[in-house]
């Protein structure tokens, strides 16, 4: 009895260093790692949306669209919309939005930059823990991403879905569901009239973004 | 027992991974290429070394009935310590390296020399084993991981061995986990027939 009583307590010393240690790291940890997260996310912004107007410093403005949220409940990124200008004008270029999409092993997260019409300009993979040297090629843009540019809401569909994206060879799975959420964030924006010129200017390739900018 | 024995023994003589066959999961599940391979392999003997270190240091006070979860609590401690400080602190490191820090628990190699070995050696010979092993682990992942990549995708540490017509039509099976349970089997095979020639000569 008295044997057991010690090696419990010696179990229990051993796990409360062990909780006590992690939660000291944790507090000192948390606030830097929310901040690195934040200034990737920016930095991200900020590169995937150079696309649409080079060499200019650009203003975001974060707009909130119904249908846009974050569907699933572990990605604490929460950033919607994103309405793009160039300062002092502040008629929009375009827009930012990060779609999510359950791929094979983890919530796939992808940044977009989209043309006023509606057509993709820039994509970045903001995160992804899909399998090493097969779905996680998804971030070497050449791969799959590279095909997108150009392309509007009703192009978005895999060659095996009856669309003309060809996926990536043995990861069908990640290619279509970025795929998949690129295009449903693209309608979501889409019916919530984001797209101006969506409808006279769909079927024409993709106009460079500063003309596209005035309204 | 020497140092310098138990520093080499991880390496060859009882390679964790085609001797010991240990640490399985991770050495099948992130071989696809040799870069990964290097990645999980330093993270991998960097946790092994701390763990060992400790384990060995503790090892006259935990009590032998409660030394399985007690180590179990110090590597899933000093794991998520680890993810904890590189995420904060070394974000870019983290990033390349984040998917296989949580596979790092899951690497019955740290156990396995935790139990096998730094439970009854001094603080010194257990990271010299730590540390041979830890090699033995990386050199073993970068064998599958070279043959893997080579054939299934054309590549060697990302550069184009095979050429850009290869690459349009690689043995994909190589990449994709069949191949990596084709390829190490053959490995294991011949691993065997060495140790077999050995053993007849003596």
């Amino acid at each position: 009895m008295a044997e057991m009583l010690k090696v419990g307590l010696i179990l229990m010393l051993v796990t409360l260093v062990a909780a006590m240690a992690l939660g000291l790291v944790n507090s000192r940890t948390a606030p830097i790692i929310a901040i690195q997260k934040e200034l990737a996310k920016q930095k991200a912004m900020t590169e995937v949306s150079a696309s649409l107007s080079p060499g200019d410093s650009l203003a975001f403005d974060s707009l909130s669209v119904a249908g846009l949220e974050n569907p699933y409940a572990s990605c604490d990124n929460t950033l919607s919309v994103v309405r793009i200008s160039v300062p002092p004008d502040t008629s929009r270029i375009g827009y930012v939005f990060i779609a999510y999409g359950k791929g094979y092993s983890s919530t796939v997260q992808t940044m977009v930059a989209v043309e006023l019409d509606g057509s993709i300009s820039n994509t970045t993979i903001l995160y992804q823990q899909e399998t090493p040297g097969l779905g996680a090629n998804i971030v070497i843009p050449s791969k799959l991403i590279e095909k997108f540019y150009g392309l509007t809401a009703s192009e978005f569909l895999l060659t095996k879905d009856g669309g003309g994206i060809d996926a990536m060879t043995g990861c069908t799975i990640t290619s279509r569901t970025v795929t998949n959420s690129i295009r449903n964030g693209l309608e979501v924006m889409s019916e919530a009239g984001l797209f101006s010129s969506v409808e006279d200017s769909a079927d024409d390739t993709s106009e460079p973004a500063a003309e596209g900018g005035t309204e | 027992m020497s140092l310098i024995k138990d520093l080499t023994k991880g390496i060859y003589h009882e390679n964790p991974v085609f001797k010991l066959v240990l640490g399985m999961c991770p050495f099948l599940a992130v071989t696809t290429s040799v870069e990964n391979a290097l990645g999980m392999g330093a993270a991998a003997t960097f946790v092994l070394i701390c763990s060992n270190f400790l384990v060995s240091l503790f090892r006259n006070i935990i009590p032998s009935k409660v030394r399985i979860p007690c180590y179990i609590v110090i590597i899933a401690t000093f794991v998520t310590l680890v993810d904890m400080v590189m995420n904060a602190y070394l974000p870019d490191l983290h990033r390349s390296l984040g998917i296989f820090i949580p596979l790092i628990v899951v690497n019955c190699i740290i156990l396995g020399r935790a139990e096998g070995f730094a439970n009854r050696n001094p603080v010194l010979n257990s990271i010299a084993d730590a540390i041979g092993m830890g090699i033995g682990f990386t050199l073993a992942m970068v064998v599958l991981a070279s043959f893997r990549e080579l054939l299934g995708n054309g590549t060697w540490l990302n550069f184009n061995i095979l050429g850009s017509a290869y690459q349009n039509q690689p043995l994909l099976i190589a990449i994709l986990a069949p191949g990596a349970f084709i390829l190490l089997s053959f490995i294991l095979g011949f691993s065997n027939i060495l140790e077999q020639r050995k053993g007849g000569r003596q």
